[in-house]
C-alpha cells in the first residue's frame, strides 16, 4: 500500500543522522544501568531490601518483592514516558520540514504517488522508529527486572502501547503544524504546549468549579474534551502496571479523534497546496 | 501524431490567504510540443516558465485549463511514471549516497528495481560520478549535485524530460555533455523540455522554442522562424577627410571603430542610397553586412516591448 521509498528512507535517515542510534544507546544504557546498579536482597524468596550502586533504599518493613517491583516499574514507566516523549518529539520534529524544503519537495511531488501517501509514509516511518525503541526499552527493562527478581508484571511491557499511543497523538500535531508552517520549531512548540498543558486540563474537575464565570468554565471543559489527554494516557500506565481498572475509553477515544483530525487537516492541506 | 506536451488555456494566479495581493503567473497559455524534439521555453525571470513546469508535474495546480503529457491529462498521475524532472536548485536527502539517491527516486517513479539499478550505473558513469557513487551527497559540489539531478531525471528511463536550467552550475565540459545527452535522447524518440534563460545554449540545442513574458507565450516556432528577417544593414567606411561631418549631415547612426566608421542603416533602400552618395563623393566602402536577427536580439526586442 505504501511506497517503500519514503518509509524506508525515513528509517535510513534516522540511522544516518544517528537519531536511531541515540535512542538505542540511551535505551540500552537504561536497561544496563538497572541490570547492574539495582540489587535486591532476597532470602528464601522473602524480600529483605534493595540498593542502588551500593546505597541502600529505605522502605516500609511490610514491603514485599512484588510491591517493590511494581513500584520501581511504575516510577520508571512515568519517567520514560515523560522524558521519552519530549526527546522523541524533538528528534522527529524535523522529518516533515526537511521533506518540504524547496528543491526537495519538488523531487517527491513529481512522482506518480498520491501526495497523501508521501506524508503518511513519512509519518509511519517516524512512528515506527519510536515504537521500536519504546518496545525495546520497556521489554528490556521488564526482562532485566524479571530475571533479577523472578517477578513478571504483565502490565509493564503492555504499557509501551500507551507510550506509543501518546507519541502518535502528539506526532500527528507535530505533523500538522510543521506541514502547514513548514517549520520544525513551530510543530514542536505546539506539541510541547499540549503535552505540558495536559496535566492542567486533566485536573478539570478540581479547576473548573474555581473559575469565576460560566463562559470560562465551558471553555475549560471544551478544551479538556478536545485537546489530547497525554497526561491521562501516561497516568493510565500506572494503573496498567498496578493491575487496576483502566477506564480508558474516553481518554483514548478523544485523543485518537484529535489525532485523526490533525491527520485529515494535514492531508487536505498538503494535497491542495501549491509548492 | 499526439503532442508530447500540450497546454490548453492554462492560467494560474498565486494568492496568499492573508493578503489581497495576487500574482498572475500564467495567463491563458496554450502551446504544444511534438514528440522526439528538444523544446526550449525562454523568458526573463518571473515570466512563468517554472510555474508552467510545476503545473505540468502537479507540484502546483492550475486555476483553469489543462495540461496533457504524452497524450494523457496530467490529472492521471500514472503518466508521471514516464516523466523525468530536473528541478532548478535540486536538494537531495543529505544522508544518501549518489547511488542511493538514484535508487530512491527511480523507485519512487515506479520503475522496476532491475531497470533502476542498471540505469543508475550507466548514468553515474556517463555523468562522471562513477567514482563518487558511494559518497554522501552532502559532500557534493554544486556541479556534482546538478549532474546527479540530471541522472535522477533519467534513471527510470522516461519518455519526456523536463529540465529546469539544466546547465546551471556546470563547467563548459559538463554543459557540452548535457547538450550531447539531450540530443541523443531526442534522437532516441524522447522529448526534452528545457527551461532556460541561457540563450546561446537554447540556440544550439533546441529544435523549437517559445518565448514567455508576463505569463503569456509571445513568440513560438523553430529558431530560424523566430529569428527570420533582417534588422538592417551595417556599412563599414574607412575614415576620410570630411567624412565625419558628411555623415552627421546625413543624420545616420554611426560609430568610429579602429579607423572605420560603422554606419547602421534600417533597410535596403537606405543602404543603397547612402552607398550611391558615398561613391558620388569619392568616399571608399570597406564592407556591407546584413544584420540578421539573433535569438538574443529577438529576446531583448520582444521582452522589452
Amino acid at each position: 500500500m505504501f511506497r517503500h521509498g519514503v518509509f524506508l528512507d525515513t528509517f535510513q535517515e534516522s540511522f544516518r543522522n544517528h537519531m536511531f542510534l541515540f535512542f538505542f544507546v540511551v535505551s540500552s544504557l537504561v536497561i544496563g544501568s538497572i541490570g547492574l546498579a539495582l540489587n535486591m536482597d532476597i532470602v528464601n524468596g522473602v524480600f529483605q531490601g534493595a540498593d542502588i550502586l551500593g546505597t541502600e533504599l529505605r522502605m516500609d518493613s511490610r514491603m514485599t518483592l512484588e510491591r517493590f517491583i511494581v513500584q520501581v516499574q511504575t516510577g520508571l514507566a512515568m519517567l520514560i514516558a515523560t522524558i521519552g516523549l519530549f526527546i522523541a518529539l524533538m528528534a522527529t520534529s524535523t522529518l516533515f520540514p526537511q521533506m518540504l524544503l524547496k528543491g526537495s519537495v519538488d523531487l517527491l511531488l513529481c512522482r506518480p504517488i498520491p501526495r497523501w501517501r508521501l506524508i503518511t509514509s513519512r509519518f509511519l516511518g517516524g512512528v515506527s522508529i519510536m515504537a521500536f525503541n519504546a518496545v525495546y526499552l520497556m521489554v528490556g527493562v521488564w526482562l532485566v527486572l524479571g530475571l533479577k527478581s523472578g517477578v513478571w508484571v504483565d502490565g509493564f511491557p503492555l504499557s509501551a502501547i500507551l507510550i506509543i499511543f501518546a507519541f502518535i497523538v502528539l506526532f500527528s500535531v507535530v505533523m500538522m503544524a510543521s506541514v502547514i508552517s513548514e517549520n520544525a520549531p513551530v510543530g514542536l512548540l505546539v506539541a510541547y504546549t499540549l503535552l505540558m498543558f495536559s496535566p492542567v486540563l486533566a485536573a478539570h474537575e478540581q479547576i473548573t468549579p474555581v473559575l469565576s464565570r460560566e463562559l470560562y468554565r465551558q471553555i475549560f471543559r471544551l478544551l479538556y474534551w478536545v485537546v489530547p489527554k497525554s497526561a491521562e494516557t501516561i497516568g493510565a500506565m500506572r494503573r496498567l502496571i498496578m493491575d487496576r481498572p483502566l477506564e480508558l475509553q474516553w481518554v483514548v477515544g478523544t485523543s485518537a479523534a484529535f489525532a485523526i483530525g490533525c491527520y485529515i487537516i494535514t492531508m487536505v492541506y498538503f494535497t491542495r497546496k501549491d509548492y | 501524431m499526439l503532442p508530447a506536451f500540450e497546454a490548453v488555456s492554462v492560467s494560474k494566479t498565486f494568492r496568499r490567504w492573508w493578503s489581497r495581493r495576487a500574482v498572475r503567473a500564467l495567463d491563458d497559455v496554450s502551446f504544444r510540443v511534438d514528440p522526439g524534439t528538444i523544446f526550449g521555453l525562454l523568458g526573463p525571470n518571473g515570466a512563468g516558465k517554472t510555474t508552467l513546469v510545476k503545473l505540468a508535474l502537479t507540484i502546483a495546480y492550475p486555476d483553469s485549463g489543462e495540461i496533457r503529457l504524452l497524450g494523457e491529462p496530467n490529472r492521471n498521475r500514472s503518466i508521471l511514471r514516464r516523466i523525468g524532472y530536473l528541478p532548478e536548485n535540486p536538494r537531495f536527502p543529505a544522508h544518501l549516497t549518489a547511488r542511493q539517491v538514484l535508487r530512491l527516486y527511480g523507485s519512487l517513479s515506479g520503475a522496476e528495481p532491475s531497470v533502476v539499478r542498471r540505469n543508475s550505473e550507466v548514468w553515474l558513469e556517463r555523468l562522471d560520478l562513477g567514482k563518487w557513487a558511494n559518497t554522501r551527497v552532502s559532500k557534493f559540489s554544486k556541479g556534482m549535485t546538478e549532474r546527479l539531478a540530471f541522472a535522477q531525471a533519467l534513471v527510470h528511463d522516461p519518455d519526456f524530460i523536463f529540465l529546469d536550467e539544466p546547465t546551471d552550475g556546470l563547467d563548459p565540459l559538463g554543459r557540452m555533455e548535457v547538450r550531447s545527452i539531450c540530443r541523443e535522447l531526442a534522437d532516441a524518440g524522447k522529448t526534452i523540455f528545457i527551461n532556460s534563460h541561457i540563450l546561446a545554449e537554447i540556440e544550439v540545442i533546441c529544435d523549437r522554442i517559445a518565448l514567455m513574458k508576463n505569463g503569456r507565450i509571445i513568440e513560438a516556432g523553430t529558431i530560424s522562424e523566430v529569428t527570420a528577417g533582417t534588422v538592417g544593414y551595417q556599412l563599414v567606411v574607412p575614415v576620410a577627410d570630411g567624412l565625419n561631418s558628411w555623415l552627421l549631415e546625413k543624420s545616420v547612426t554611426f560609430a568610429a571603430v579602429n579607423g572605420h566608421f560603422h554606419v547602421e542603416l534600417g533597410d535596403r533602400f537606405a543602404a543603397n542610397s547612402l552607398i550611391d552618395d558615398l561613391r558620388a563623393n569619392n568616399f571608399e566602402i570597406e564592407s556591407l553586412t546584413v544584420n540578421r536577427r539573433t535569438l538574443e536580439s529577438v529576446f531583448i526586442e520582444r521582452v522589452s516591448e
